[in-house]
């Protein structure tokens, strides 16, 4: 009984170790690890040729990184910051989500594909068709649908699992880039690049309910992310070097925080207080405390920095 | 002119929760080419057909690309001077997209469904006293497109290219695969194969890349605003607008915009 206790403490204890964020440098061949306590590089994993998509396994022991370049997907083991393997998921994969039960649906920009691989075999268990260019990819948090944008044929692909059948097949504005999921599930968000739009999906439906243009002609929005308690939105905005924050309700912009250049990548920590961004052509992570809504350190990495995610 | 975003904000905002596209219809899209079916514009324009087909796919609506030039939605066309006025005169209210030629006076001659996607040599010449002025001694060519361009997603539109044709997309092959692309997205967006109506969304609402990392958009002339690539012995070296001689998304200081400053 003692021991058991002591495992327990020595689990938690375990669990509790400082937050580490994890970042694809798109150009550096490799990942960095951010120590989200003293916000520094505590270590800097090469992975192959143009990581860009970065996730985590549903149980945080495994980080897994989209080598676009080498079409492949390379496992890094959260503890020991070691790649534990690397397995090949077709041609130029982009970004992917991570499904509840491990799955990884990955988008594979050649073809007008995504495909959907179990991490720990590697073995391919779905592919699904969708648009040219196929990019963002997210996953409900109940896992029972994923969104694929394709950036060349404007849609989002909305997809249910476990069917892997595409039930809509959304018209939006140029260049569709990211897309994320309400808590709850039942609503969608998602940007266009080129016509700098938001747009907010009813999932039930499959159509669009709102929509709203960012205002600022530069604003080439990428990642979009709901706040944790779900009332606000946040956008990487691009080459307008910003992150907007929106009204969750009326995708009214409340407030824009200055971050560095060609902001791409959000993530944000376990209860929500930290966003994190990727700064592609600044090489740099900022770290928004989301409170203030003001950036409280930034975090020099490597070369384009693209994908992050936070592992707690 | 588009609106600025601020405005469409505005206006969108006071629409807002009432934004659904409607149910897309079934529909027949026929496209005529006017040209040389062994031309790079005719590869590029089939690319570009095979491409708004797998929207089409999505959304019910099927493309056709012939030799056809009456009851067809829009017109590619990849032929001399005389012939595209002739032909942009004959069919009045179609939109006529040329994809091969480069004369300014056809710009300037500004009628009324004669667009231009590709750049003019205004465009071109401006694009490469930008280049001179930032790297003196540097004669660099200016050009729509290279088949070694990986940004925006480029690579990809290239290896697709040459793997369906063989061949390395040029400018005419880009220009092709554009204007079908364009039109297609049009279609899909408006929910009609009306020539008329087509064409004046063209000219007001296009929001469309190109595969070249800006929101691209047609001038008054009809000339395709867009980025233009920098060459040197069959290298890209640069990009315009040029950074440093002024914002990259500058993208008119290629060439002249409206119809009263062309001559």
């Amino acid at each position: 009984m003692k021991a058991l206790i002591a495992l327990l403490l020595l689990t938690a204890s375990a669990a509790q170790a400082a937050p580490r964020v994890f970042v694809t440098n798109e150009e550096g061949n490799d990942v960095s690890v951010i120590d989200a306590v003293t916000n520094k590089v505590v270590q800097t994993i090469p992975v192959g040729k143009r990581p860009r998509g970065i996730g985590v396994s549903p149980d945080g022991k495994e980080v897994y990184v989209a080598v676009s370049g080498d079409n492949s997907i390379v496992v890094i083991d959260s503890a020991t910051l070691k790649v534990a393997r690397r397995f090949n998921c077709g041609d130029d994969p982009e970004t992917f989500a991570v499904h509840p039960n491990g799955n990884l649906y990955i988008s594979n920009e050649e073809n007008a594909k995504a495909s959907v691989y179990n991490p720990t075999t590697g073995a391919l268990v779905a592919e699904i068709k969708v648009g040219l260019e196929p990019e963002g990819v997210a996953i409900s948090p109940d896992g029972t649908h994923a969104i694929v944008t394709s950036e060349s044929t404007n849609m989002l692909h909305l997809i249910a699992i476990p069917e892997h059948k595409t039930v809509a097949n959304i018209l939006v504005g140029a260049r569709p880039r990211a897309a994320s999921f309400s808590r709850d599930g039942k609503t969608a968000y998602s940007t266009s690049e080129i016509s700098g739009e938001v747009k907010k999906v009813d999932v039930a439906s499959g159509k669009i309910i709102a929509k709203m243009p960012l205002a600022d002609d530069k604003a080439k929005p990428k990642d979009i992310l709901p706040s944790r308690d779900g009332k606000r939105l946040f956008v990487a905005g691009g080459r307008a070097n910003r992150v907007f924050v929106l009204d969750e309700a009326t995708l009214v912009i409340q407030q824009e925080i200055p971050v560095g250049i060609r902001v791409w990548g959000l993530a944000l920590n376990a209860d929500g207080t930290r966003l994190y961004t990727t700064d592609g052509a600044s090489g740099q992570v900022s770290v928004i405390d989301t409170v203030a809504n003001k950036v409280v350190a930034t975090v020099p990495v490597g070369k384009m920095p693209w994908g992050i995610t936070v592992v707690n | 002119m588009r609106l600025p975003h601020l405005t469409r904000a505005l206006a969108l905002g006071a629409a807002l929760a009432c934004a659904a596209h409607p149910a897309p219809a079934a529909l027949n899209v026929p496209l005529g080419f006017a040209g040389d079916p062994a031309s790079t514009a005719w590869s590029g324009a089939k690319q570009g057909l095979a491409e708004a087909q797998i929207q089409g796919d999505f959304l019910g609506q099927t493309y056709t690309l012939t030799p056809r030039l009456t009851e067809v939605s829009a017109i590619i066309a990849a032929v001399p001077p005389a012939a595209l006025k002739a032909l942009a005169l004959a069919h009045p209210g179609v939109p006529v997209l040329n994809v091969s030629r480069t004369e300014d006076t056809l710009r300037s001659d500004c009628l009324p469904n004669l667009l231009h996607v590709i750049p003019s040599d205004h465009m071109r010449a401006d694009a490469e006293a930008q280049w001179q002025k930032a790297h003196p001694g540097s004669g660099a060519e200016a050009r729509a497109w290279h088949s070694d361009f990986e940004k925006y997603a480029a690579s990809q539109l290239n290896h697709r290219y040459a793997e369906a044709t063989g061949k390395a997309m040029d400018d005419a092959a880009w220009a092709g695969w554009a204007a079908v692309k364009l039109v297609s997205d049009m279609v899909a967006r408006e929910q009609t194969t009306d020539a008329s109506t087509l064409l004046e969304a063209l000219r007001g609402r296009l929001a469309f890349d190109g595969q070249k990392g800006q929101d691209l958009s047609f001038r008054d002339n009809g000339q395709l605003r867009q980025p233009l690539l920098l060459i040197e012995t069959n290298k890209i070296v640069g990009e315009a607008p040029v950074r440093g001689v002024t914002d990259v998304e500058n993208l008119d200081s290629l060439g002249p915009v409206a119809c009263a400053n062309a001559h």
